[in-house]
């Protein structure tokens, strides 16, 4: 697919997940019933849950682009996983910001060691690792091959981070009084939930496809800068 | 297979001969893990808080510390004169590589975490017992899978011009498991627990640093190649 075809894609994609994202929020603000326990603070669970899973996709296909790059060494694929580890940065700030201000109100805590907050602050640092060392390389390439294997590593890292976050919670339980979402969802929530999951999810893959074509077109001129100067 | 483990052996060798000779980093982080130790005991009222409630942690984060400190230099030496640029071109597998540098590292490491649990006891009175074996089992496990992803992101690190600062933020929170169930293992031990409930974390460090090995060993190639 050419980088024109894709750019309007992505525009497509971006402005559906917009409108969408809309619909949630009137869903979200209006629509849903209030949760009788938390109040209308819960309704922050609308954008943290759908966050954290964007945010989980988006480094998975960064890992995924990574280890397909190392071994095809296709500059497509670098410039994929660059672009979805940039979409898992700003979903993860959503799912870490508005954790806090949850839990502020949940728990009378900003901070509790809730293994999924943990784990997504931990993935955090690990992708402004893979940044670091891909703007911190002097030379592009071995940029690209050594954030690769930053990514590669966390992704297979994540599961004993997972397991270890869960095992030292049930070491030092903390005082939670309500689990996050609750036994069972009522028929109305999961609706919006699952509404405001696709809304991110298309929003996402919309900007991915965005992203992914401004690093086609960055390339681009780059090579016709080099002829040029030639 | 013998030329592979005698390549290994010889490039361990050479680094530990140097590092015997100069004893550049052993100083360095020895004498990091005593002053550490000593500025603890002013940072912490002795007085109210009993050494085996608190010094599984401490111990830990100083192991990190002074790990950090250690494998920072891996490459240091041979950055210099191009000496890397000789042992990349020389017929030596890079996996080869990658383990005799690490396993150098972790001889140095692991020196340098039994001297810590050893000026825990000497200045605190920390109360180790009969779990002594144990505890340097579990700590030989946490040093391994820490120096299996320090030397790996170094050489990462090195390459670029944020240097050895960049290391921490690389690796620490790849470590996060191994300080969890580090501790974990070594609070359990410091308490007089038997054994066999610490045997969950002993395991998952096994799992951890033999992963942390195998990923570094097979990522290695891809960090060094030009």
């Amino acid at each position: 697919m050419s980088t024109k075809k894709i750019l309007l894609a992505g525009t497509m994609l971006a402005m559906i997940g917009l409108v969408w994202l809309g619909v949630v929020y009137w869903m979200s603000f209006f629509w849903v019933s209030t949760e009788v326990t938390q109040g209308i603070a819960q309704r922050i669970f609308y954008v943290h849950v759908p966050a954290a899973w964007t945010s989980f996709l988006a480094f998975g296909l960064a890992a995924l682009f990574s280890g397909m790059y190392l071994w095809l060494r296709d500059e497509r694929l670098d410039r994929a996983a660059v672009s979805a580890a940039e979409g898992g940065m700003v979903f993860a700030t959503i799912m870490l910001t508005t954790g806090p201000l949850w839990g502020k109100i949940a728990w009378g805590t900003y901070w509790t060691w809730e293994p999924r907050l943990t784990l997504t602050l931990l993935l955090w640092f690990i992708f402004l690792g893979y940044f670091l060392v891909r703007s911190s390389t002097e030379n592009p390439e071995k940029g690209k091959r050594h954030a690769a294997v930053v990514a590669i590593v966390g992704a297979l890292d994540i599961p004993f981070i997972h397991l270890s976050v869960i095992w030292f919670r049930s070491l030092h339980p903390a005082p939670v009084v309500i689990k996050p979402e609750g036994p069972t969802l009522p028929g109305d929530m999961l609706t919006t939930l699952l509404m405001s999951l696709g809304a991110f999810t298309v929003l996402f893959l919309g900007l991915f496809l965005l992203r992914y074509s401004l690093e086609n077109l960055r390339s681009e001129l780059d090579t016709r800068s080099r002829h040029a100067s030639v | 297979m013998r030329n592979y483990l005698k390549q290994i052996r010889t490039i361990l060798w050479k680094d530990l001969l140097v590092e015997f000779r100069t004893r550049e980093r052993l100083i360095a982080m020895g004498a990091f893990v005593v002053l550490v130790a000593i500025l603890f005991n002013y940072a912490t009222d002795w007085a109210r808080v009993s050494p085996e409630d608190i010094a599984s942690g401490l111990v830990w984060m100083t192991i990190m510390f002074a790990g950090l400190l250690g494998v920072g230099r891996t490459f240091h030496l041979e950055a210099e004169d191009g000496a890397f640029q000789g042992i990349l071109l020389s017929p030596v597998p890079k996996d080869a590589i990658f383990i005799a540098k690490a396993l150098a590292n972790f001889v140095f490491l692991y020196i340098v975490a039994l001297l810590v649990v050893g000026v825990f006891i000497f200045f605190f009175g920390l109360e180790v017992g009969g779990s002594f074996g144990m505890l340097t089992l579990v700590i030989a496990l946490g040093v391994l899978a820490f120096v299996a992803l320090g030397t790996l992101f170094t050489a990462v690190s090195t390459g670029t011009r944020m240097g050895d600062t960049l290391l921490p933020v690389l690796i620490f929170p790849l470590l996060a498991p191994v300080v969890i169930y580090g501790t974990g293992a070594t609070s359990q031990f410091l308490a007089g627990r038997p054994v066999t409930e610490a045997e969950g974390s002993i395991r998952m460090l096994a799992a951890f640093a033999l992963t942390a090995f195998f990923l570094g060993s097979w990522l290695f190639r891809f960090v060094v190649e030009d």
